[in-house]
């Protein structure tokens, strides 16, 4: 028979380090983002300067 | 000419640890038998132990490059000392929580003060967490490296000290696992921690190698966008 409270905090171990690493994920994710607006910026100011030319 | 498609090195270290990650999940839970005193919660002890050590490994390794840094002064070794240490943090805050969780319900305390090789571990999480207080408070630059760098050398006699500490500490009521006469347990408990062991290291290796890849994307973007402006 297995205790119950051990399961529990077994599961919350892992639990916790899942949540770290998906957490770690959204991270990564938000930074993409960031990357991406800034490409953009770069993008537009390329552009508007061909634009210029 | 044509483009090969070919799998980098964060890619292929990220699936590794994927692999491994699985494969000691099925070993704790389908694999491993329950120990006899501990019962189902020393499972616990497969990605506690792990986690720990590689906060070690980590703290360690970002130390080796400040020392390379302090040697070379090549720029690049900054950022590669920088990010174990970050990396390091994230693990170690881990190791904190699982271990007080086990603690709790292996020793119905969440801390234990008295524990040596508790108190020197929170001592190096601890040190290792103002290292970024300290970095941040710098201007960008090689003073900032030379400091981190520094600092980060400092922190990494602890950890000998904090692996030695539950030997030293005999009546502690922390588990000595690794004995100078061998492995205090089965062969089947010890390949499943050899399983999980390799999973979080090769976890900290793609993180680290993610990580770098992303500061390098933004160090270039910068780079760009300091020239576009200036062109423009």
């Amino acid at each position: 028979m297995i205790d119950e409270s051990a399961v529990r905090s077994v599961a919350a171990v892992y639990g916790i380090a899942w949540v770290a690493t998906l957490a770690y994920v959204v991270i990564l994710n938000a930074k993409l983002g960031r990357i991406e607006r800034q490409l953009d910026e770069l993008a537009g100011i390329l552009e508007a300067r061909s634009g210029d030319g | 000419m044509p483009h090969t498609a070919r799998l980098d090195r964060a890619t292929a270290a990220t699936l590794v640890a994927a692999s491994l990650m699985a494969a000691a999940v099925a070993l704790i839970f389908f694999y491993v038998p329950s120990d006899v005193d501990q019962g189902y919660s020393q499972r616990i002890f497969y990605f506690h132990v792990p986690i720990a050590l590689t906060t070690y490994t980590l703290f360690a390794w970002g130390a080796l490059n400040a020392a390379r840094y302090l040697w070379t002064g090549r720029e690049d070794l900054d950022l590669k000392s920088y990010v174990p240490m970050h990396l390091g943090v994230i693990f170690g805050s881990l190791t904190l929580v699982t271990g007080s969780i086990w603690a709790h319900i292996s020793w119905g305390t969440w801390w234990d003060w008295g524990s040596r090789e508790l108190n020197t571990f929170l001592i190096i999480f601890l040190f290792y967490c103002a290292y970024f207080m300290l970095r941040f408070s710098v201007e960008p630059g090689a003073r900032r490296s030379r400091y981190s760098a520094v600092y980060a050398l400092l922190g990494v006699g602890l950890i000998p000290l904090s692996v030695l500490a539950v030997r030293i500490a005999q009546d502690a009521l922390h588990p000595i696992v690794f004995r100078s006469n061998g492995v205090n347990m089965d062969g089947s408990m010890f390949l499943t921690f050899c399983v999980a062991l390799a999973a979080m290291l090769s976890l900290a290796v793609s993180m680290y190698l993610v990580e770098m890849r992303g500061k390098r994307v933004d160090e270039r973007l910068a780079q760009l966008r300091r020239l576009a402006q200036e062109a423009a």
